[in-house]
């Protein structure tokens, strides 16, 4: 084992050279030893099939199911599905819902918008720290204790980390007593909190961190040989961005954004908190069936919401293909 | 929405009922909704078993209940949505179901329950008239809705029959009566209509639950008191008068007159606290909860009423045998008095008031049910100190809050689409 790990990473940082006909063998003769394999491997197959697979084929099961005045009622019906899609005049040139979407697609429309606009401002705020950190501290202590400094909003709960907005955004915030006191407004401004702009901030505030990892990491692999090579070359820093920086990191931001586009599409509780419940989600869909024990329209809606999930992860991952340039 | 029934807050410090309200409210936070359960840890050779909300299913009360009967009792604490799921579905999973008298649309209908035979009930006689006859005192004014004597009375199978019955759907239980909450700095002016929570003096400063079923009548209240439209029913609206209420709403939405929409208790209380908020949907133990922070807020008492809700013991269709005898038992145990007095600490009404009366000390009954100033300073059900000497209960007496209830907590037929609308109200 430790001779076809020392084969792997001896290579220069980027793409690896072809390991040689001996590594592959050793690698092959290892996993021959297929008892350790399995027993290594059942814990966590166990785990996924028990908290994955099966819920998750339930939920599919009871998508389908009817939802009575007598209970759920096992059935093969597309009643929610039609509910989910259709609205009654959709096709009615006459009705005010003349190729309207339904409020569900609406709202996972929504969801999904405000998922891309987070993503977008993650990256904007989130690459440059992580640049930073990679490319202009030199010191590894330096770059360990400051990418732990970013980490710090973990040590306490997501729920702090949302309600910490209201001193600061709230109309008694310390935004608006900054705001009075200078004598710029003579009350109390409310866009801040409960809006729009304080659910995106927030929530760029919450997830970012999930960006800045990845991307950090990919930076850092970098071999600074290269740069130095290509500088010696003469090329402009805007040039080594382009053709070195940019698409060696590139892996890292497409795990960075994997992470923050499914962590804000499932997302629930920042809109109640920060946005004051006054949008819905997916989730808070799916939650408010739920809470009414319709378990099949909520089943179906939790379907939908992971099939744009899929969707979302297969453009990313078409955009960049991780395994290649991992 | 663990605590839409839940709603007792309290002014005291750590106690262990702020504790664990604490972890409800947090835990309602980050679900919005979803499970939390605090199972109780009476284990015994095969307990009875009982599903409720963290309102009725507290540990010291099975606990008790188990020692005064002798046999073990297993309470399994639910969220709102978590306990009318297990209650319709799984009548297999608990012999006794402490539910809400507006879930009987569907739990009677679907015969998940047995009917209870009132011959097998010590206490009936002193079941007061609130939920027998939907008048507390005689002239009370008997409320829309899924008011709780329109779901008691059943026949020897179960379907309900028109009026009084030998055998009723579920034991009437704890109650509360729940109305808007303000700060009177702020609003300037005493609030005593529905209508002030669409008054454009409070644009961009009013809160409303977000709960659909819940909310929808809160708002249908203020929509009426205004004149704008009269209800058949505000407990089961037609589809035009959902889309007429809810096309209000959205408009409001759109001018900005919602500060924000909240969904616990928890939130509830930051709303005012903080000064987001002057007007909001509130729950009266919230207001107690707000005063303890030194922020002014006052429960009002709406000249068109309170919105009423009711919880009830019923006893699962498959409970037979000594587990049926023992499901009995307890329901005969929570009518008898020690549990009437534990619930009022927290703010709780008991069907049967007179052997509350008897269970409470005079100085606690004179406080919880007369309204009256505290003689000294109360405690909380743990005994920890919760209510300061001269402290007034919020919204009167019991008999001044429980005579005129508008609307009881109600699920209506067109949920569904009431549900649907108000997501889009929300998504507007």
């Amino acid at each position: 084992m430790s001779k076809v790990s020392e084969l792997h990473h001896t290579g220069l940082i980027g793409r690896q050279p072809e390991p040689d006909e001996a590594s592959i063998r050793a690698k092959i003769s290892h996993m021959e030893e297929g008892f350790a394999t399995v027993w290594l491997i059942t814990p966590a197959a166990i785990w996924l099939i028990l908290f994955l697979v099966i819920p998750l084929v339930s939920i599919v099961i009871f998508s389908f199911w009817e939802n009575t005045a007598q209970g759920l009622k096992p059935a093969f019906s597309l009643e929610f599905y039609g509910e989910y899609f259709y609205t009654k005049g959709f096709f009615d040139p006459e009705a005010d819902r003349f190729l309207l979407p339904s409020v569900f697609i609406r709202t996972l429309g929504a969801t999904i918008y405000f998922t891309l606009v987070t993503m977008a401002l993650c990256l904007a705020v989130g690459y440059p720290i992580a640049y930073f950190l990679a490319m202009q501290v030199q010191a590894f202590k330096w770059q360990l204790a400051l990418f732990l400094l970013c980490m710090v909003p973990f040590w306490t709960s997501y729920l702090i980390r949302a309600v910490a907005w209201l001193p600061m955004l709230g109309r008694r915030g310390l935004i608006n007593q900054a705001l009075l006191g200078m004598g710029i407004v003579d009350k109390p401004v409310s866009f801040l909190f409960y809006s729009e702009f304080g659910y995106t901030l927030a929530l760029v505030q919450i997830y970012v961190v999930l960006g800045i990892g990845p991307m950090f990491f990919s930076l850092a692999k970098i071999d600074k040989a290269i740069l130095e090579a290509a500088t010696d070359m003469g090329a402009t820093p805007f040039q080594i961005f382009r053709e070195i920086i940019g698409p060696m990191s590139l892996p890292g931001v497409a795990i960075g954004m994997i992470f923050i586009f499914v962590m804000i599409m499932g997302e629930f509780a920042t809109a109640v908190v920060v946005y004051g419940g006054k949008t819905s989600t997916a989730g808070t869909v799916i939650l408010n069936y739920y809470g009414i024990a319709n378990y099949p329209f909520a089943a179906v809606n939790a379907l939908m919401l992971m099939l744009a999930m899929v969707i979302g992860i297969i453009v990313i991952l078409r955009v960049v293909d991780i395994r290649k340039e991992l | 929405m663990t605590e839409i029934k839940s709603s007792r807050k309290t002014g005291g410090a750590f106690s262990k009922i702020s504790r664990r309200k604490f972890m409800g409210t947090a835990a309602g936070v980050a679900a919005a909704g979803s499970i939390t359960g605090f199972p109780n840890i009476v284990q015994a050779a095969d307990p009875i078993r009982t599903i409720g909300l963290g309102v009725s299913v507290i540990n010291e009360i099975q606990s008790k209940a188990s020692k005064d009967l002798g046999f073990s009792i297993r309470g399994q604490a639910l969220g709102y949505g978590a306990l009318f799921g297990k209650t319709l579905n799984q009548n297999d999973q608990y012999e006794v179901s402490e539910c809400y008298f507006d879930m009987f649309d569907v739990m009677v209908p679907s015969k998940v329950f047995q009917p209870i035979d009132t011959k097998r009930i010590k206490d009936w006689d002193k079941v007061s008239n609130l939920t027998k006859t939907g008048m507390l005192t005689p002239g009370s004014q008997i409320g829309q809705g899924d008011a709780p004597f329109r779901k008691l009375w059943v026949d020897a199978s179960g379907n309900p029959t028109k009026g009084p019955s030998r055998y009723i759907s579920a034991v009437p239980g704890w109650h509360n009566a729940d109305s808007l909450g303000y700060n009177p700095d702020d609003t300037g002016r005493p609030i005593d209509s529905w209508a002030e929570l669409f008054s454009s003096d409070f644009k961009g400063r009013v809160a409303l639950i977000n709960v659909p079923q819940i909310g929808a009548m809160d708002a249908a209240m203020g929509v009426e008191a205004l004149g704008l439209i009269k209800f058949g029913d505000k407990g089961n609206m037609t589809r035009k008068e959902i889309d007429f209420l809810v096309d209000f709403l959205t408009k409001k939405k759109k001018e900005g007159h919602f500060r924000a929409f909240w969904e616990t208790f928890g939130q509830s209380v930051n709303l005012m606290v903080s000064g987001e908020v002057v007007l909001q949907s509130m729950w009266s133990p919230a207001v107690t909860a707000v005063n303890a922070e030194g922020v002014p807020c006052i429960y009002a008492s709406p000249k068109e009423g309170m919105r009423g809700w009711h919880g009830a013991l019923a006893i699962s269709a498959k409970a037979s045998g000594k587990k049926l005898d023992q499901a009995y038992d307890y329901v005969n145990w929570w009518l008898d008095g020690w549990a009437g007095a534990f619930v009022a600490r927290q703010g709780y009404y008991m069907s049967t008031t007179a052997n509350t009366k008897k269970s409470l000390p005079a100085d606690e009954w004179d406080f919880w049910y007369e309204g009256k100033p505290a003689a000294k300073e109360l405690p909380d059900p743990f005994g920890s100190p919760l209510i300061a000497k001269g402290a007034v209960r919020d919204g009167g007496s019991y008999e001044q809050r429980f005579k005129k209830i508008a609307v009881w907590n109600s699920i209506m037929s067109e949920n569904d689409y009431l549900v649907k609308r108000w997501t889009e109200f929300l998504t507007a």
